[in-house]
């Protein structure tokens, strides 16, 4: 009877000390957030001696700061790139899966090993290029550089979903003379949502948060993305912190408000990357 | 059922795909292929015109005096040139100081999934909480860090609090000391991806394979280093690569927003070295040149990630 409790009390001690580990680690990963917050809702005096709260810096921010254009150039490229990149990886995908040529697993290859092709590394042509063809400081010349660097792994998502549904289903349409494109898109493409909210997802959190591509080839302020406003604004020194953290949090709430609704579909994505 | 599949397979073939290709011969096999070469035709383009042919451009302009413009021929004596600059290898010597910090970025995470692996009560909102930096901005992150790491910031607060107010310094203002900051920054932000991979690795564990561990009188540290650890051998390997590549190429917005690559060349890695030689000094050539050597370190990298995984399932794709 009393090792029992022993071992009670122990378990409890156990998932205690677990708990509260847990806690911690909440704290660190919650901190930054709750530090943007915090000092957002100050202005410079009150920041600088740590007390006191006031909203004014968020009304700088909206008033002063090309904000809403910001968000709205954020929100319009982010969602053109999807668009595109979803178009030519569910294409792609379902060929490289279910209609495979002579040559097709080499194509896919080169696809996919594009995926190791850092973007530093060819950045420096990518924007003489597209210069030479007018398209900096355009919407078009960034979200071209998204997609590219979208398509590779979309489409290695998108071939291994397709690789799922089973052959059967689309020979059966096909030979009920849906077609190929047809049978792609009335039977393929509905079923393979989950992969699309997979893709859309992942992209749009990594076409948000991206600061280089839009920092070359969007100098613009007109063109802007949020997050390239934010590090611009944090490279003018002269700015007030607390501004550049109201600005913070609302060039982070977008993304953040994403992941949390499709969590799970974030997660796939991710792990997904090990090929099984 | 069973009848339908046999049927349709006979119908098809065992491999339908290969079996077809090579006999385009039916007007449906050929209308398949063409489809088939339609479909892949825009991504393949995409990647050509837009990654594809800026390697090989990458390549020649390497090797060239190159301002964006006019790009006259120096040969592969330009590499010699490069490798022979000390400040080259000052920026190579904090990628390879930042890889000091991935046991770090991995071991933390493995221990976060571990304990969100015993369920206990809440854990779904901690996994939330602890993927969050996965979702957030490098950017926004950097932001914050350096607020962090000021000499009026909290790291010197709690320095302070604890009675360690002598080892007050402002860490950013340090060639050294900014790297430090820059890798606990990282291993931050590299903590939400990590923890997800190993949380998917520890659902794929068979619970029967633990079980028979403690049947057997294996303690939890046991059961983690002999059953769970060498289980998820291949979701480690996943994360080294993952953090591996993030270290080499994916802090450009960190250190853009923390330190600008300084103090002097104390942050600059070689992906920002890219930037800086092409954006700020206008060496396109030089920049191309790093770009270059950055990518060939990817590839070694890619191709021992590839060699583990064979060398485990028998094949990879």
């Amino acid at each position: 009877m009393t090792s029992h409790t022993a071992v009670v009390a122990r378990r409890r001690v156990r998932t205690g000390t677990l708990f509260a580990i847990m806690c911690v680690i909440a704290v660190v990963m919650l901190y930054p957030f709750f530090y943007m917050l915090d000092n957002a809702f100050r202005n410079q005096a009150q920041f600088a001696r740590q007390s006191g709260h006031s909203a004014v810096s968020w009304r700088l921010l909206f008033t002063q700061l090309p904000v809403w254009r910001e968000l709205l150039n954020s929100t319009l490229i982010c969602a053109i790139s999807i668009l595109l990149i979803l178009a030519v990886s569910t294409t792609a995908g379902f060929a490289f899966a279910k209609l495979r040529y002579r040559g097709s697993g080499l194509v896919f290859l080169a696809v996919v090993a594009a995926l190791m092709v850092p973007l530093q590394s060819i950045i420096i042509p990518e924007y003489v290029n597209l210069g030479k063809l007018g398209l900096i400081n355009t919407y078009l010349g960034a979200i071209l550089v998204y997609v590219a660097l979208g398509t590779p792994f979309a489409t290695f998502l998108m071939a291994t979903y397709y690789r799922g549904i089973s052959d059967d289903l689309i020979e059966a349409a096909v030979m009920d003379g849906l077609g190929y494109g047809r049978t792609f898109l009335r039977i393929a493409l509905p079923l393979s949502w989950p992969a699309l909210a997979t893709v859309t997802v992942l992209q749009f959190i990594q076409i948000w948060d991206d600061l280089l591509v839009g920092l070359l080839f969007l100098q613009n302020p007109q063109q802007r993305t949020i997050t390239v406003g934010l590090a611009a604004l944090s490279s003018g020194r002269t700015t007030s912190i607390p501004v550049l953290m109201a600005g913070s949090f609302v060039s982070a709430l977008p993304a953040i408000t994403v992941y949390l609704i499709f969590q799970r579909h974030l997660v796939k994505g991710l792990t997904m990357g090990m090929g099984k | 059922m069973s009848t339908l599949t046999a049927q349709s397979q006979a119908a098809a073939g065992p491999t339908p795909g290969r079996g077809r290709a090579r006999q385009p011969r039916s007007r449906l096999a050929r209308r398949r292929r063409r489809a088939g070469i339609l479909l892949t035709l825009p991504a393949a383009a995409v990647v050509v015109a837009l990654l594809g042919i800026p390697v090989g451009q990458a390549v020649y302009y390497s090797m060239t005096n190159w301002n964006g413009l006019t790009a006259t021929w120096i040969g592969p004596g330009a590499y010699a040139t490069a490798l022979s600059d000390p400040t080259f290898w000052r920026v190579i010597e904090n990628n390879a100081l930042l890889l000091l910090s991935i046991p770090f970025a991995i071991g933390i995470p493995l221990g976060i999934a571990w304990l969100l692996h015993e369920h206990v009560r809440g854990w779904r909102f901690f996994r939330s909480v602890y993927f969050l930096p996965t979702a957030v901005s490098w950017v926004v992150i950097g932001m914050v860090a350096v607020q962090f790491f000021a000499q009026q910031g909290l790291m010197n607060k709690l320095l302070a609090d604890v009675g360690l107010g002598s080892l007050q310094t402002n860490m950013l203002a340090g060639q050294r000391s900014a790297l430090v900051a820059l890798a606990i920054t990282f291993i931050w932000s590299m903590l939400g991806t990590n923890t997800i991979i190993f949380l998917t690795g520890m659902a794929t564990l068979d619970p029967t394979l633990i079980e028979a561990a403690r049947v057997d009188g294996l303690n939890r540290r046991q059961i983690f280093w002999r059953v769970t650890f060498p289980l998820l051998r291949r979701f480690v390997q996943f994360s080294f690569v993952i953090t591996v590549i993030s270290a080499f190429s994916a802090l450009f917005s960190l250190i853009f927003v923390m330190t600008s690559g300084g103090p002097g060349f104390g942050t600059t890695t070689l992906e920002f070295f890219v930037y800086q030689s092409a954006f700020a000094l206008g060496q396109f050539g030089t920049g191309a040149l790093y770009g270059i050597i950055l990518f060939v370190i990817m590839i070694i990298v890619g191709l021992v990630q590839l060699r583990l995984i064979r060398s485990e399932d028998g094949e990879g794709w």
